[in-house]
């Protein structure tokens, strides 16, 4: 966790047909082995910021480096996709074969390794993911969950060392959703990939290590899931939610139990808070 | 009775090897001026049920009724069905085609062959109603925001002035501004007496807004009733991979460990105010 | 009418024909459709016939989907039929009323060419259902690929031909979708004369183009973000190789196509 394996200064960016720049003078670094959240409401810039991470889009000015590779350079682009992948929103839109594992093997045979090494990490990859039992299924017959997690292996196959997941939550159903996040989780405890996590879902974020919450371009705020949250008003202000027992704490402390941790953010430790406070009487 | 569904069963691809079984002996009744929430996860009937209610899959007699016309007749007026019930499918911005927001609304009133000055009403209407300024009328609708796209499709259904209202998942994919917003508006149009039917998968939206639930899986109703009756049953709800509210959830950890909580509990503040109870203002002030 | 069309459907087996090569399938498809034109007598079409047969029962194909898929082009067939053996002359003369005429030789011209195309459809038929369309994709591409050296994209069709099978589903799933939000809004797409028809497909149509563009600019973003650079230094997973089978039945070929030629060389009809 000590060392950054992306490093962004004063990064911006700004589309052609735009008055003002979607990405305004963004610095930040990410560590290596890092759940990274970034928060925002639509059109705060999250996404964009996203695909400049892995050159999908070209920083104006300011630099990013992945992995000591320059995203902002044309001539890296392609260094720079293999080791920072990225899945998209809408399963549909995003892949490319009529069978699961062609599509697995995509990214592998865009970078010209060997037929024999393709089909090991292809296998390997689907069983990673759980979807080894659809490896020769067509994608129109799979949920969308499911097709979030064969785009999962797609990027996973090529064994980049940073993945961004591109609001790849919010075209599902609650299902889907828990599932994708799981699987994101998974890959960054035991494979110990970097994960960056753009969403708009509240209760996605306060599963990451760390928050960083961008409005109109900017970041906003940045910290822990709970330096961030218990800033309530200002998140408020910037168009998202509050955990919903972050709210409660702050509503039954303003009733009068001062005992309450402000921090509480998990209906368990809710729970446990009240009974604390319950034994005391 | 604005919709009565008895004993509807619907099978997709009858005698092939990839028969389903989409709806299985579902029945319910919506009363006037109820707000009704659907629940239940991707391919649990939800979209062929509401199909059937605007009489977009034809039923057999004797199965679906609306305002006491059986959908299933042969010689069913289906411009007057459709002029009653009025759908907004999930993503519905994804269906306007227009050159102008106005224009786009306008559809369907010109489908039900009004007289112009009618249907230019209605377009200011069903604008106002959804919250769209005048000024983007004469816009091209595919150079809105997504959450003014789908102000403009719910517009265009709101222009047929049905009196019940059907909407499936319509906060999908919105932020949460964007979300809060689609519920006060579907709010607002039921408050001005519009039968509403939503399909959901956010628990908390339907215990925030509907009068009566009714939980679908696998083609059949697990559980219907008013919110507190259906959140009763949390386990068996997340053995069918859905939930219950937050504080719902809260609520049945806290019993669970010795507190008196009230049974289906889903109201943030119903809930803050068990647990001061509970635990009193005056119990802390003793400490 | 969409359910007949049987052409371009793959049905999934183990028989002879399904395990071998595409390459070798176009190929031999190529050459059966070739037999069937050099051929010129009923001995020689009897010959192919029972060849066609033999292969079908071989690959497990039942005969009803083959009959299904001939449906749609029954009526060329039958047309074509119908205006060769009125203006075909040749032979004598065996039916006459007014002007119209019917020879012997007319009639087998006709027939001929109507039992030309059943076989031609009925093979391509063949290499379809017992293909996937990801293999015939493959076997194109690698087929096509000398084609390379003139600059002809080898690579690019098949990456079209391949995208274009993902998406079918996808779009007529969308288009059902948006046919019904329309009708729901009252749209008729079913009554109405040819214009007005035509009219009311409008509806459908712009959302669906207006979204097949929004499909294909996230797709290439996506396979950008795969590091997609177009053909070169590309490999492929899937291995195309040839094997027994496809030995054994391009000898089979080879052998029908010389029955065939010394048949029309000792002129036996």
């Amino acid at each position: 966790m000590s060392e950054p394996i992306i490093c962004a200064r004063d990064v911006c960016f700004q589309y052609d047909d735009a008055d003002h720049p979607a990405v305004d003078h963004v610095t930040l670094d990410v560590m290596k082995g890092e759940f990274l959240a970034i928060l925002g409401r639509n059109g705060s810039g999250k996404s964009t910021f996203a695909k400049l991470l892995n050159a999908l889009l070209l920083a104006t000015s300011g630099t990013i480096e992945v992995d000591g590779l320059r995203a902002t350079n044309e001539e890296d682009c392609f260094a720079v996709r293999e080791v920072c992948g990225m899945v998209f929103q809408n399963p549909d839109n995003q892949i490319v074969a009529t069978i699961v594992e062609e599509d697995c093997a995509f990214g592998l045979e865009n970078l010209g390794v060997e037929p024999a090494e393709i089909r090991r990490r292809v296998d390997e990859t689907l069983r990673a993911v759980g979807m080894e039992k659809y490896a020769e299924t067509s994608p129109s017959m799979l949920s969308g969950g499911q097709k979030q997690r064969v785009a999962v292996a797609g990027v996973l196959a090529m064994k980049p060392k940073v993945i961004v997941f591109d609001e790849s939550t919010a075209m599902l159903d609650p299902v889907g959703r828990r599932d994708v996040m799981n699987l994101a989780r998974k890959l960054n405890r035991e494979e110990g990939i970097t994960i960056v996590w753009i969403t708009h879902f509240m209760d996605e974020a306060v599963l990451a290590d760390r928050v960083v919450v961008m409005d109109a371009g900017k970041i906003a705020l940045q910290g822990t899931p709970r330096e961030v949250f218990i800033r309530t008003k200002e998140i408020r202000a910037l168009g998202l939610d509050v955990p919903g027992m972050m709210q409660l704490s702050a509503e039954l402390r303003a009733a009068g139990l001062a005992g309450l941790s402000a921090t509480t953010m998990t209906v368990e430790e809710m729970a446990e808070e009240l009974c604390r406070l319950k034994s005391r009487i | 009775m604005p919709i009565e569904v008895k004993n509807l069963t619907h099978v997709y691809m009858a005698d092939t090897p990839f028969e389903s079984r989409a709806l299985n002996e579902v029945s319910l009744r919506i009363e006037d001026g109820e707000f009704v929430g659907i629940i239940g996860h991707t391919g649990s009937g939800k979209s062929t049920l509401i199909s059937h209610l605007n009489a977009l899959e034809k039923s057999a007699p004797g199965m679906v009724w609306v305002n006491g016309v059986d959908l299933g007749e042969k010689d069913v007026d289906l411009a007057k069905v459709r002029r009653t019930v009025g759908l907004v499918f999930q993503y519905p911005e994804y269906q306007l085609f227009e050159e102008t927001v106005a224009k786009d609304i306008a559809f369907g009133p010109h489908n039900l062959k009004l007289p112009e000055e009618e249907v230019q009403r209605r377009v200011r209407n069903a604008m106002q109603q959804v919250g769209l300024d005048a000024k983007y009328a004469e816009r091209s609708p595919f150079e809105l925001s997504g959450g003014q796209k789908r102000r403009v499709a719910i517009a265009g259904v709101l222009a047929m002035e049905p009196s019940i209202l059907i909407l499936d998942e319509p906060a999908a994919g919105l932020d949460p501004v964007g979300r809060r917003d689609m519920l006060d508006l579907i709010a607002s149009i039921h408050d001005r007496g519009v039968t509403v039917v939503m399909v959901s998968h956010s628990m908390d939206d339907v215990g925030q807004l509907c009068d009566r639930l009714f939980v679908l899986n696998h083609g059949t109703i697990a559980f219907s009733g008013r919110p507190e009756e259906v959140f009763v049953h949390g386990d068996e709800l997340r053995e069918i991979g859905l939930d219950v509210p937050e504080c719902t959830k809260l609520a049945d950890l806290l019993r669970k460990k010795g507190f008196d909580m009230p049974e289906g509990v889903y109201r943030m503040e119903d809930v803050r105010n068990a647990i001061l109870e509970q635990l009193g203002k005056g119990g802390e002030r003793t400490c | 009418m969409l359910k007949d069309i049987t052409l371009g459907q793959f049905f999934p087996g183990s028989s002879f024909l399904h395990k071998m090569d595409p390459r070798m399938k176009l190929i031999l498809t190529f050459a059966l459709i070739i037999i069937v034109f050099v051929s010129q007598g009923f001995v020689g079409f009897g010959l192919i016939l029972a060849f066609v047969l033999l292969v079908t029962l071989s690959s497990g194909i039942a005969f009803k989907f083959l009959v299904r898929g001939l449906k749609p082009v029954l009526f060329i067939v039958l047309f074509t039929f119908v205006l060769n053996v009125f203006f075909q002359t040749g032979g004598e003369v065996i039916f006459k009323l007014s002007f119209l005429r019917i020879t012997d030789g007319g009639l087998r011209m006709a027939f001929f060419l109507a039992a030309r195309l059943v076989l031609l459809v009925i093979c391509s038929q063949l290499l379809t259902l017992t293909t996937s369309p990801i293999a015939l994709t493959d076997g194109l591409e690698s087929l096509m690929r000398p084609l390379k050296r003139f600059h002809f994209p080898a690579h690019e069709i098949a990456m079209m031909m391949s995208i274009a099978l993902r998406f079918i589903p996808t779009l007529m799933d969308e288009a059902n979708k948006i046919m019904k939000a329309q009708t729901a809004r009252g749209a008729d797409f079913e009554n109405g004369n040819l214009v007005q028809r035509a009219k009311a497909m409008v509806p459908l149509l712009v959302p669906l183009f207006v979204g097949s563009f929004r499909r294909a600019e996230e797709l290439a973003m996506a396979m950008e973000a795969r590091c997609y650079h177009g053909g070169e230094g590309r490999t492929r997973m899937r291995q195309l190789r040839y094997g027994w089978r496809d030995g054994t039945a391009a000898g089979v070929m080879a052998a029908l196509l010389a029955a065939v030629l010394l048949l029309n060389y000792f002129r036996v009809v």
